[in-house]
């Protein structure tokens, strides 16, 4: 039991350093499924189970973006969570999975509650400016802000961890295999999911085609999304300088410019 | 006029103070005014040099103005905030020498013309391009079980955003003014989305048929005809892109979220279970 304890506070300080990547950090992306799930492998001496739920756990989590004040499921805290219990129990990655997503929900909720507690932080912050006590203002974001967003994923991970690791053994000892491989499925349609998630935010009108040629690199000559990625740079570029009229377009451009009738593929039949 | 004497600090100083300010303006984000608490700490040590003397009445009420003026709604991205809080804090400096020179409600005004932009261009790029090639190349090495995947993911993520943060308060601060109109008139914003764009899209089509890896067992009648081979021989990959265009037809109708996560799980077991999907 002084183990569990140990990891329980151990992955809820992987959580809130996680947690802190976008509050301190300005989100330089350590708070992702990928990065907190492996952290956990690291913790909890299982690195390749970290890994393996956290590319999981990620590819679903690669469309869900916070956009303004929408709150979507938080994977990372779900991958954490996902993370700890495969590591503790032998879990597979796929099993790990339906633990995540009910979590992720649970985050969301957590994350509406807590950012509707630190409006309360702004008005004391008024408060305190309307009685020159500056420090006390400031000190709401700094102080405040950052113990209220480490409480909100470190209670939830270590209070799941430490109650329910052994329940969660007893139910994962039960599921049969019909399950399982129904869930190694059902992980490929989430990530599917996440994807297409993606897409609604990336597509606009005349850029599917992009899309469609990088799927057809990937698919047909077999390149990595590395290979991929570097073809897509080059070719964007080259793009933009044509449509923009850079480099040697500008020049072009630049050449008609001295008469704005030029036409280049005018015929010159009145002449 | 009050003679108003600001303290005085390196500007490389100052600079560094806008970017660890704008990664921590996260910190306090809220419901109400989002992060308001976040941009004013960004510009509490301007703020504190530009009025230093808390006795004077007459500056202590400049103090708290400036300080209740920046408790104004705000919200952007962290790294492009920099280039708002250099802005905000040349313009704060400038009031605070001669207040003629300036009309202090332009600073507000300033801020919130440069939100939509500024988080526009910083989203698309951090979080839509950035972070979708940096997991996307960090997942296909994990799945193959190597922790150089999270590691790369962090090292592209990283790079970026020191560099543009770092940039970015750098050029708000030394004359944003000038720079946001050679910005906006070299059309400089379009660029950025096209290329973000264009980058993207490709390498999701490449995750799509790198990263799923759906297939099926099925086969005709007597089993010497895989359907699998059959799709291959057609398009490689040919289920994933299916399924990827079934979600996303599903999310384009406005199915909730919760329902679409129960659709996949549901449906991934039934689909199993038929011996349809493997």
């Amino acid at each position: 039991m002084e183990s569990t304890l140990l990891s329980a506070v151990l992955v809820g300080l992987v959580g809130v350093f996680c947690m802190l990547d976008s509050r301190l950090l300005g989100r330089l992306n350590f708070e992702q499924p990928l990065i907190g799930a492996t952290l956990v492998g690291l913790v909890l001496g299982d690195v390749q189970t970290g890994l393996a739920v956290g590319a999981a756990t990620e590819l679903v989590s690669m469309g869900l973006v916070q956009v303004g004040a929408a709150v979507p499921p938080d994977m990372v805290l779900g991958g954490i969570v996902a993370a700890a219990f495969a590591c503790l129990t032998g879990a597979s990655a796929e099993t790990a999975m339906t633990i995540a997503i009910p979590v992720a929900v649970l985050g969301q909720l957590l994350g509406i509650v807590f950012r509707s507690i630190i409006v309360f932080l702004g008005h004391l912050a008024d408060d305190a400016i309307e009685k020159g006590n500056f420090k006390v203002a400031y000190r709401m974001h700094i102080v405040w802000g950052t113990v209220l967003y480490s409480l909100m994923y470190f209670l939830p991970i270590f209070v799941a961890v430490y109650v329910g690791t052994d329940v969660v053994q007893a139910v994962v000892n039960m599921i049969p295999d019909w399950v399982t491989n129904g869930l190694n499925v059902a992980s490929k349609i989430l990530t599917a999911y996440g994807l297409a998630l993606l897409l609604t935010m990336m597509i606009n009108k005349g850029m599917t085609v992009f899309l469609i040629l990088g799927f057809a690199l990937a698919s047909y000559l077999g390149l990595s999304v590395t290979a991929v990625s570097i073809f897509a740079v080059v070719l964007a570029l080259i793009l933009m300088s044509l449509k923009y009229g850079d480099g040697s377009g500008a020049a072009m451009a630049s050449a008609g410019g001295a008469d704005p009738d030029y036409d280049p593929l005018e015929d010159d039949d009145e002449d | 006029m009050a003679e108003n004497k600001i303290q005085s600090v390196s500007k490389n100083k100052k600079i560094w103070q806008f970017f660890w300010r704008s990664w921590a303006i996260q910190d306090s984000w809220n419901y109400e005014r989002q992060m308001n608490m976040g941009f004013l700490y960004g510009l509490v040590p301007t703020l504190d040099r530009c009025y230093p003397n808390e006795n004077d009445p007459e500056q202590l009420e400049k103090k708290k103005e400036a300080y209740r003026r920046h408790m104004a709604f705000y919200n952007c991205t962290p790294q492009t905030s920099a280039f708002v809080l250099g802005l905000s804090a040349s313009m704060e400096e400038q009031y605070a020498e001669n207040t003629a020179s300036l009309n202090p409600d332009s600073i507000n005004a300033m801020k919130t013309s440069l939100m939509g932009p500024l988080s526009g261009i910083g989203d698309s790029f951090f979080q839509g391009t950035i972070r979708v090639i940096a997991f996307g190349l960090g997942v296909s090495l994990a799945q193959q079980g190597s922790l150089l995947g999270p590691v790369l993911a962090m090292v592209i993520s990283i790079i970026p955003s020191v560099l543009i943060t770092w940039f970015a308060a750098k050029l708000g601060y030394e004359g944003g003014n000038a720079y946001l109109q050679k910005l906006q008139s070299g059309n400089m914003m379009d660029k950025v989305m096209y290329v973000c764009g264009i980058v993207g899209l490709m390498a999701v089509g490449g995750m799509v048929a790198t990263l799923i890896g759906a297939t099926t067992p099925a086969t005709f009648s007597d089993g010497t005809l895989v359907i699998q081979d059959i799709l291959d021989s057609i398009m490689p990959q040919m289920i994933p892109l299916a399924l990827t265009g079934a979600m996303y037809a599903l999310i384009k109708k406005g199915v909730k979220t919760g329902w679409l996560l129960v659709i996949c799980i549901v449906g991934g077991i039934i689909l199993s279970s038929l011996g349809i999907l493997a």
